[in-house]
């Protein structure tokens, strides 16, 4: 499942938690790692001048400085390094972060993208710790590989996949996922837990609901998980079904503590707003900076 | 006649030469040899005498040194009204010396000389406007920066420009291979959104060329995803050429001739070889002024004009909002203060100050937009015209010029400027880096991806 992980990383503290879970990974399942940095987009117009991401300082990136940066890089990770031998590899490239992420994805053809959360260089700090950060977002959007995300310290205390939960909205978009969830369970020999929150807020319902409604919304839920899914896993026996009302993004979340599961993964919805993003305040968004293990974003482009 | 390995008289024609002369960080090594570089006297003689024809002689000779150009120009405003910054002084200072000294000139008023030309010129032409005799300095700079060239006394990065549309016929290292693949790799990428979308290649007999800026395709892609887009909703019949795609022109802004019309020319080659009714360009200024106002000329075309028909990208929008092809959803106008940046090179130089703002009447919401003052033909240059915004030896005097832009932007109180050029874009986002004055911009094409109504077919079916 995991030959090849690409970790995009700003080598900074940002993203400690997204290496340390590729790492786990990549020595667990014998994975070629291959450590992406991007440098930044050139600063003026056909220059070779980027802003270095630690110093903040206006450089050249020339051979002599990639290749200064790959040492540091290499630098920053030495004691994670012997989890993977040799069996890993340095790139780093210039432009934007998240076109280049999507280049290298498109060009190692790697079965997984790690992040780590927003690199932190935003001024808004109060912003940048409820939303998940730009680069990922438009990664997630557009990758035809998985992208597993991590911003919590809780969530890289990881030695393993073994209890994954799928958050469905039942979109075509989750059916891909709970493909990806279900092929992962059975490669790796997990448990899974298929979930449903029925969205009871009177944001989303435009009025408050009865509590007939609501129980009637949940029967319906399990009964299209039943009748969605269960079909679809004949020779699959370890998984469970439950759906919840609340707020989607606060159940997931207590529902993947109360089942201590170590992955929650989740469909992205390909719409963008005029920043090229998925909607702010959107599920995945929300569980992806709560959630005390790391998320796997797939879209509908995601091979299978 | 010492000449350096990197400085020199030689352009540069081969990727090797590209290569030694990009590791020159910075043009550290290039700017020294610059200072013992020697004029070629006899060599000027010969080219004031093939190429200074009698439009530039009169000019020079006519010009009154009254003065009227120097409000005129920005760096003279900029610049506690320095009288060196008056476009008559820095002509006269330059090409009028190497005239009246036919060609007898040294290696420091070369010097001089290139300073002149790439850092206190944009080539906007707008004194032009304003010369009692019509006299157009920004075309005298630009010639003077072909002798400067010929010589070697050229910034650094013009000299990697233009070396780079010798040897890939492109402003950046981007190959025909390079760009098809990345076209297909939006396609991919956007389908999901935009069901059915496709970028057809090198397909003949086509209602479009549409041709792009280098750029685009090494750090922006999403523009050409865009741009297929848009042209998909609009039903147009368009095609990309696999070669002959680059719209731009750095070659211009280095004053290298020769690159002009090499450049020009692979352009010129696709449009007869597809044979499309029109060619359309990108949001880019002064690719439209090097290949379709300019351009015929460099290529030798009697007629002045491009083998077919071509028009900014602006135009196209314009046509496709007016006959419907196009259109608005009205929710999603825009209803923020904002305003749009003229370009120099279609605007001032090329007539379109209606088409822009024709534009603004379909997608902002009456009341919201603002003009600049001054505008349209009479607007000031972004800042980092000509090739300014890549110079990296004059960056100090180039964020002094973004000064004009900054202060006519926070006049008019907008939080959007829409910039439908890449040098303009590049300086407004640059003048935001430098000074912080709380502005978003944007080309025309992420506004009207989202503002456009997508026909049913292209619809998702989720």
């Amino acid at each position: 499942m995991f030959d090849r992980i690409l970790l995009a990383t700003s080598a900074t503290e940002a993203c400690d938690h997204a290496a340390r879970v590729a790492f786990n990974m990549a020595e667990r399942y014998k994975s070629y790692l291959n450590i992406f940095h991007v440098l930044g987009l050139p600063t003026r117009a056909y220059s070779q001048d980027v802003i270095d991401v630690k110093t903040r300082e206006r450089v050249t990136a020339d051979e002599e400085y990639v290749a200064w940066v790959k040492e540091e890089i290499r630098g920053y990770y030495e004691r994670l390094l012997e989890k993977t031998g040799d069996n890993y590899g340095i790139e780093v490239a210039v432009g934007s972060p998240h076109r280049e992420i999507l280049r290298a994805a498109r060009n190692n053809d790697p079965d997984l993208v790690v992040m780590g959360g927003s690199t932190g260089h935003m001024e808004d700090s109060s912003y940048k710790k409820t939303t998940a950060g730009s680069t990922f977002q438009r990664v997630a959007k557009a990758a035809h590989c998985p992208v597993l995300v991590v911003t919590r310290p809780a969530a890289s205390f990881w030695g393993g996949f073994s209890r994954i939960v799928l958050g469905t909205d039942f979109s075509e978009a989750s059916d891909v996922a709970f493909e990806y969830a279900l092929q992962l369970a059975r490669a790796l020999d997990c448990e899974l837990f298929l979930f449903h929150a029925v969205d009871v807020s009177a944001m989303a319902m435009g009025k408050v609901m009865a509590q007939d409604d609501i129980e009637e919304k949940l029967r319906v839920a399990r009964r299209r998980m039943r009748s969605r899914y269960v079909p679809k896993m004949p020779d699959f026996e370890s998984y469970t079904m439950d759906a919840w009302e609340g707020l989607p993004y606060v159940e997931i979340t207590k529902y993947a503590r109360e089942k201590q599961a170590d992955l929650i993964i989740m469909a992205h919805h390909a719409k963008r707003d005029a920043s090229g993003q998925a909607p702010m305040g959107s599920t995945m968004e929300q569980v992806i900076v709560r959630a005390a293990c790391p998320v796997l974003s797939i879209n509908r482009s995601v091979k299978k | 006649m010492p000449e350096g390995t990197l400085c020199n008289k030689q352009p540069v024609d081969t990727e090797e030469q590209l290569k030694a002369l990009l590791a020159d960080k910075g043009g550290q090594i290039y700017y020294e040899e610059m200072k013992h570089l020697d004029v070629d006297v006899e060599m000027l003689r010969q080219t004031l005498g093939k190429s200074l024809k009698s439009r530039l002689r009169t000019w020079l000779s006519m010009c009154a040194r009254c003065g009227m150009c120097a409000d005129s120009c920005f760096f003279y405003r900029i610049n506690d009204r320095d009288p060196k910054q008056v476009p008559a002084y820095k002509i006269q200072s330059t090409l009028g010396e190497i005239v009246r000294k036919n060609g007898n000139v040294d290696n420091a008023f070369m010097h001089m000389a290139m300073e002149t030309a790439w850092a206190k010129c944009t080539c906007c032409n707008r004194c032009a406007m304003y010369c009692p005799h019509g006299i157009d300095v920004g075309v005298m700079i630009s010639y003077l920066r072909g002798l400067l060239y010929q010589q070697g006394f050229v910034p650094w990065e013009m000299k990697v420009g233009a070396g780079m549309h010798r040897v890939y016929r492109a402003q950046m290292d981007v190959t025909p291979e390079d760009f098809v693949d990345t076209f297909e790799w939006m396609v991919e990428e956007y389908e999901e959104d935009y069901p059915g979308l496709n970028v057809p290649v090198d397909k003949d007999d086509a209602d479009i060329l549409y041709t792009v800026n280098a750029r685009e395709v090494k750090h922006y892609p999403e523009d050409l995803a865009e741009a297929a887009i848009l042209f998909n909703i609009a039903g147009e019949n368009w095609t990309v050429p696999s070669k002959g795609w680059e719209l731009t022109s750095l070659a211009m802004f280095a004053g290298d001739w020769e690159a002009c019309r090499l450049q020009v020319e692979s352009v010129y080659d696709a449009m007869d070889r597809l044979k499309p009714k029109r060619m359309v360009g990108t949001e880019c200024g002064h690719a439209h002024r090097a290949t379709v106002v300019e351009g015929p000329y460099w290529a030798g075309r009697p007629d002045g004009l491009p083998p077919v028909e071509s028009i900014h990208y602006v135009e196209w929008v314009a046509e496709a909002l007016r006959t419907g092809k196009l259109k608005i959803d009205p929710e999603k106008r825009i209803k923020e203060p904002v305003t749009i940046q003229d370009s120099c090179n279609y605007i001032r130089n090329h007539g379109l100050r209606d088409v822009t703002r024709e534009i603004m009447s379909y997608i902002v919401e009456p009341g919201y937009f603002i003009d600049m003052a001054p505008n349209g033909e009479h607007n000031y240059c972004c800042g980092g015209g000509g090739g300014f915004n890549g110079i990296g030896l004059y960056r100090p005097q180039r964020n002094k010029a973004l000064i004009t832009k900054r202060d006519q932007i926070m006049h008019t109180g907008a939080s959007l400027v829409i910039a439908p050029c890449h040098n303009c874009w590049d300086a407004i986002r640059d003048l935001e880096e430098e000074y912080q004055i709380g502005i978003r911009w944007s080309f025309l094409k992420p506004l009207l991806i989202d503002m456009v109504v997508v026909p049913e077919h292209m619809k998702p079916k989720e």
